[in-house]
């Protein structure tokens, strides 16, 4: 299974998720602030070093992760080679790429529920009005959870497909089959939700 | 301790009755649950932990009406399921094992959850993700976040089906220490040996409730009479 927190231990992990997601706001607004190609490379070069910090295994955990980002760095430069805007193209991919690269970061260092606890104290003003928070903060848990699960499953389906077919890939065939498949999970991880005490706001933090 | 009472509680679903209404006191220490597949043997362990409410009749722990009550069923019955996947919610085992605790109003449910872990020699647990565990090792997650909680009764649905045989001996062995009061459903006989109470489920009624010496040799004879065309595989 997936999973996005590194269980390499960093130095990032000590630091206060409150100040991580603080920090990630203004970083990634001074993307948006800086225009200059040789700023932009000296910020991707920023975070590379600090991928680099913990170690290289964590930084190939981390490479790894931003994977799907290079698909869309490609599309936007196949763009702006198209267009003739290569200098305009080369800073908005390298934006994009700090960006994305430090927010992973935040992501891989940072615990759910300390995560979980900010959004907690950031949604303080919607319980005072009466608004029920908690479900929200199940949820974000509930996805990161059961994304892995849910495809895993769909790996599973993949394989017993091609186990009586001469296909290798099944496509859209399993979609229903998948879909089902989610709403009997969805209906056990009810269950287990109401065995320990269900969606009640629980003991305040 | 409080005692497991079910007045004429049955289950159905739509026209189908899976559970005739049942009228039972359990008080044993271990009380063990056998029957054949489709003898509505999860359904009375899902009546028992509250997960679903009797479409007749009651099912109460200790007075409680667990169903209705969810914060005295809380402290009243905790529930094993089959696999552990489908009671596993959180992507960190310290996260779920805090996660009942804190359902239940702990203040200190993180301290309370830690001490959990470590209570079983998995500390470094804390941080590790659930989906690194191994399969026994999740079944262990599992009963560590299920008594965390201290429910005065353990429900448990075929706990440890697929396991190999030292990780189902070492947790029977864990099992046989718990304070807990248990009810066990199990194809493993041998399991239920020892038990006070052993009850036979047929088709959605009780067929036989007695000392587990009894109960098991019945049960035993009478499956190994079974024919093929009576099996599970006909219809």
């Amino acid at each position: 299974m997936i999973t996005l927190t590194s269980p390499v231990e960093t130095v990032f992990h000590r630091v206060p998720a409150g100040v991580k997601l603080g920090l990630l706001c203004v970083a990634t607004t001074g993307l948006f602030l800086l225009g200059s190609l040789a700023g932009q490379l000296a910020a991707l070069g920023l975070v590379a070093a600090l991928y680099a910090l913990p170690g290289a295994r964590f930084a190939r955990a981390g490479l790894a992760a931003l994977r799907p980002v290079a698909l869309f760095a490609a599309l936007i430069a196949v763009w702006h080679l198209a267009t003739g805007t290569v200098a305009e193209g080369a800073v908005i991919v390298l934006r994009l790429v700090s960006a994305v690269a430090l927010a992973n970061l935040v992501t891989m260092t940072t615990r759910l529920s300390d995560m979980l606890a900010v959004l907690h104290g950031l949604t303080a003003p919607l319980r005072r009005l009466g608004l029920r928070t908690r479900p929200l903060e199940l949820a974000i848990s509930l996805v990161i959870r059961f994304i892995p699960v849910l495809s895993a499953k769909g790996a599973a389906l993949a394989e017993s497909y091609r186990a009586r077919s001469p296909r290798r890939r099944p496509g859209w065939r399993i979609a229903a089959p998948l879909a089902g498949v989610a709403l009997d999970d969805a209906e056990r991880v009810a269950e287990a939700l109401r065995a320990r005490g269900g969606l009640s706001e629980g003991a305040k933090r | 301790m409080s005692e497991i009472r079910l007045d004429g509680a049955g289950y159905g679903v739509a026209e189908r009755e899976i559970l005739r209404p049942l009228t039972l006191s359990l008080r044993e220490r271990r009380i063990g649950i056998v029957g054949r597949n489709g003898s509505g043997k999860s359904t009375l362990a899902r009546l028992l932990a509250g997960l679903i409410a009797p479409t007749q009749g009651a099912v109460k722990v200790g007075g409680d009406d667990i169903y209705a009550d969810r914060k005295a069923a809380l402290a009243r019955v905790g529930i094993l399921f089959q696999n552990p996947d489908h009671q596993i919610i959180f992507p960190t085992c310290g996260e779920e094992v805090t996660f009942g605790l804190a359902q239940q109003g702990r203040r200190d449910a993180e301290a309370a959850a830690r001490a959990a872990l470590k209570s079983f020699g998995k500390a470094h647990w804390w941080d590790r993700p659930v989906g690194s565990l191994s399969g026994g090792q999740r079944h262990l997650l599992c009963l560590v976040a299920v008594l965390a909680m201290a429910p005065e009764w353990l429900i448990l649905d075929e706990p440890f089906a697929g396991l190999d045989i030292p990780t189902t001996r070492a947790l029977h062995g864990r099992l046989a220490k718990l304070e807990q009061r248990v009810v066990m459903i199990s194809h493993d006989l041998a399991a239920l040996e020892g038990f006070d109470r052993v009850i036979w489920i047929e088709g959605g009624a009780v067929a036989a409730d007695g000392p587990a010496g009894e109960v098991l040799a019945a049960f035993r004879a009478a499956m190994e009479g079974v024919g093929d065309d009576h099996t599970d595989l006909a219809g």
